[in-house]
């Protein structure tokens, strides 16, 4: 039995060892070493010159330690340095697509030359060094396979609007609602699917917004030219699947959406939504004290003493602040998405403006940004999603933001996101 | 809308993508999303995919897409040198099988070439005119001016526009002048007229570059010598055909790819060498050569200089029009570049080039030998990566550009209109 304990301790130690060198490797051990083993394979033992030069958006500073683990790596090869005068040459290009870096080596061996590659991962955006005052997780809230409802056939129907209450969530999708119930494990299933009659038909980039009341058993969906109450007073013939109770009643209607909620969900704001394309008209009820132009979303952000201005993201591109009766334009906003949401952190200046960016990665990722002013400072590094973000949430608490999110098999599941203050 | 070739027929084609639809389409970004199918799965080592159809989704006559519509529709659109041996359809599902793997066949798919249209109506007549789910349905085509008109029940969802006006064979300034009076939204920039709109404070859109303009050098005839091709191939300046004829647009290039797609573009020497091309031709003499162009004013130009820098090496030739010469030793032309994915991209560019060369896998090192070797070839002769580029009136909102570089009309707007 002692025996036995001492090679766990041993096989611990040596894991922790294993774990810790590995900590200590620099970015560039492992594709040199690659690279290394690819030149020599082609060059075999023997001497060569080496050059290195840089046609990436790597810093030079690099060069040198690239350099140093090269010739490492190829003397244990049997490859040597030489000078420039060797009939071997290889020369190593840092070089990069427009979504990944790669070291390249041009191997010469008198006339003929081989070519060696080694990819280096997908380019990722710097981060800016601000102060970041939280760190932004993130956590599965339906999956994929949850949104599909047992379908094993990839379904691209978007999820273009979601809410939740104690008990449920409700999904908008192109012309249904998908209600979910919380289960005992906290996992979700679904309740009912209720299809919506529609009553024109959707344009491209189809939108909607979704309420549930606060005791969850409705909701009230609108999209472009209809609006749909659901109830779960359930007559007894739609007591079963697949409606478990819910009925839907649609109508057309021309009448603003709400777009912000009070603290207990009822509309603070509606906004005219121009049915024949994907934006809001920029006529709002009740007035803000300005004339807002088209625009794509909007969130009520508080300001001090109480008041509040309005953010919203023009079909421009622009990003203005309505407040105090006047609409000035916020800067630091050129990587925004065209959706954002208000996150209630509590970190920092308590409130934040959480907005998507796709960035050259092929992925979107979210950040958290206060606006002290009439400029967007980011308050926490991007946190990368699973795919494309299509559309923000500020959960009803205030406290999480829900994201959809598409991923490369054009599946969609939704991501809740918090913060943690640092 | 006014555009400078045949508003429907390929290459540029624009209102054919307007009007069909693909299994498969390439995003603004150059990958492949959902199209007409919804998924789509490879078995037997990529000799067999099945693609799901979309349900629900009717043609601009009400009739239903359906798996054998599709097959039809692609047996008609392809008849020879197809990415597959046979197609077949089975319930929801079409079925591809080949004799070679097929890896790139979602890919392919979202190309203009596969677009699906209906062959048969429900009367067994075949359509008089273009029937399809995209969009815009085909309304008619009157002297020069094609007139699509939006597709209420549109899969995707309604487009914003109601009508689209297209006249076709538009001279450039014809279309500038128009758009600077407001008789029409949108107008072409050849790469090389782009400095000039920039002058004219035109709202230009430019794609990335989504072009190769290339030399197909024949390998049959005069040009049967290997050593006469890669002589040719050494000859030609792509320097002053980047400064001179092309106003400085888009890029100098010896490989297929871009390096903005592949990463090792830059191992493909682009200097010109004359001593090398000298010394590859040799002793030998080809007789008299015919180098064709496509007939815009830059292609000719292009093809002049080409010209001259042969006779330069040595080389006898004469420049025609493409349509006067089909079988010309030489030929300039545009392939495209389309897609994010490099082994796609190639695949699709050296299948318009004639070419039925499968290209798989996603190593840097094993792509970079496939161009490499088809390249060794000298049959195709890569000169710039060319950019497109269009003039926006004032009052569009929202025209975003596809992988092509061609404007995505279903996704705009206009201005104050509802």
């Amino acid at each position: 039995m002692k025996a036995m304990r001492l090679i766990w301790v041993v096989a611990a130690l040596v894991g922790f060892a294993g774990v810790e060198a590995q900590a200590a490797q620099g970015p560039w051990e492992q594709p040199a070493s690659e690279l290394a083993d690819q030149i020599a394979a082609i060059l075999g033992p023997g001497q060569a010159h080496l050059t290195i030069r840089n046609l990436s958006t790597i810093s030079n500073d690099e060069i040198p330690a690239i350099r140093k683990l090269l010739v490492q790596d190829l003397k244990a090869h049997g490859v040597v340095m030489a000078g420039a005068e060797s009939a071997n040459t290889i020369r190593v290009t840092l070089s990069e697509s427009a979504r990944k870096r790669m070291l390249v080596a041009e191997v010469g061996e008198g006339n003929q030359t081989q070519v060696a590659m080694v990819d280096l991962g997908p380019i990722t955006t710097q981060n800016a060094t601000t102060q970041e005052r939280m760190e932004l997780h993130k956590e599965i809230y339906l999956s994929a396979a949850a949104l599909a409802n047992g379908s094993t056939v990839v379904s691209d129907d978007p999820a273009m609007a979601m809410t939740e209450t104690g008990t449920r969530a409700f999904v908008l999708r192109k012309d249904s609602v998908m209600v979910f119930a919380r289960g005992a494990d906290h996992g979700r299933t679904v309740e009912a699917s209720l299809a919506l009659d529609l009553k024109r038909p959707m344009p491209r980039d189809a939108r909607g917004v979704l309420f549930a009341a606060a005791d969850g058993n409705g909701f009230t969906a609108f999209t472009p030219g209809t609006e749909c109450n659901g109830a779960s007073s359930p007559p007894a013939e739609t007591a079963a699947p697949p409606h478990n109770g819910w009925t839907v009643n649609c109508h057309a209607s021309d009448d603003p959406w709400p777009i912000t909620t009070d603290a207990s969900g009822a509309p603070q704001l509606k906004a005219f939504y121009n049915s024949a394309r994907d934006y809001f008209t920029g006529v709002v009820s009740p007035s803000v004290g300005v004339d807002l132009p088209p625009f794509y979303a909007a969130a009520l952000l508080p300001r001090s003493a109480g008041s509040g201005a309005l953010l919203i993201g023009g079909i421009d591109g622009r990003v203005q602040l309505a407040e105090n009766g006047a609409l000035k334009t916020v800067s630091g906003t050129r990587d925004w998405g065209s959706d954002f949401a208000v996150l209630h952190s509590g970190c920092g200046a308590g409130v934040q403006v959480i907005a998507s960016s796709s960035g050259e990665a092929a992925n979107d990722s979210l950040r958290a940004y206060e606006l002290p002013a009439l400029e967007a400072v980011p308050a926490s590094a991007p946190l990368a999603m699973d795919g494309t973000v299509t559309a923000l949430w500020t959960a009803p608490d205030g406290k999480s933001v829900l994201a959809v999110v598409r991923n490369a098999a054009n599946e969609y599941k939704v991501d809740r996101v918090t913060a943690l203050c640092n | 809308m006014e555009v400078a070739g045949d508003a429907w027929q390929g290459p540029d084609g624009l209102a054919r993508r307007l009007v069909l639809d693909g299994l498969t389409a390439l995003d603004a970004n150059g990958t492949v999303s959902p199209a007409l199918a919804v998924e789509w799965q490879s078995d037997s080592g990529d000799h067999r995919w099945q693609f799901r159809l979309r349900p629900g989704v009717h043609f601009h006559d009400g009739s239903p897409l359906n798996s054998s519509a599709v097959v039809m529709a692609l047996n008609t659109a392809c008849t020879a040198n197809c990415p597959w041996t046979a197609v077949h359809a089975v319930g929801s599902v079409v079925i591809f099988t080949g004799d070679s793997p097929m890896p790139n066949l979602p890919a392919l798919l979202g190309s203009d070439a596969y677009l699906i249209a209906l062959t048969r109506t429900a009367d067994g007549q075949t359509p008089a005119n273009p029937i399809g789910t995209g969009a815009f349905q085909f309304t008619n085509s009157n002297n020069g001016l094609l007139t699509l008109t939006a597709n209420e029940n549109c899969w995707q969802g309604r487009p914003f526009l109601d009508e689209i006006v297209i006249a076709g064979n538009r001279p450039i300034r014809d279309q500038w002048l128009d758009l600077s009076v407001g008789r029409t939204d949108i107008a072409e920039v050849p790469p090389q007229e782009l400095r000039q709109a920039q002058q004219q404070h035109l709202a230009v859109v430019v794609s990335p570059p989504v072009e190769l303009l290339a030399l197909e050098v024949s390998d049959t005839g005069a040009l049967t010598n290997a050593m006469l091709r890669a002589a040719i191939a050494q000859s030609i300046d792509r320097g002053a055909l980047f400064n001179v004829i092309f106003q400085k647009q888009g890029e100098i290039t010896a490989s297929l790819l871009p390096q903005s797609l592949t990463g090792y573009a830059f191992l493909f020497p682009a200097d010109r060498d004359l001593n090398k091309a000298n010394e590859l031709r040799g002793g030998l003499s080809a007789p008299p050569l015919t180098l064709a162009a496509d007939g815009d004013g830059a292609m000719q130009l292009a093809a002049q200089r080409i010209a001259l820098n042969l006779r330069e090496a040595g080389f006898n030739v004469q420049v025609a029009n493409a349509h006067n010469a089909p079988r010309a030793d030489l030929a300039l032309r545009k392939l495209p570049l389309d897609g994010a994915d490099p082994a796609a991209a190639l695949e699709t560019l050296l299948r318009s080039a004639g070419e039925n060369v499968p290209v798989a896998g996603q190593n840097p090192t094993a792509l970079f030998r496939a161009e490499h070797d088809f390249l060794e070839l000298k049959t195709l002769v890569p000169l710039l990566d060319l950019p497109r580029a269009w003039a926006i009136g004032s009052r569009v909102r929202d025209v975003r550009l596809r992988a092509n570089g061609t404007p995505d009309l279903a996704g705009a707007s206009l201005e104050g209109t509802q």
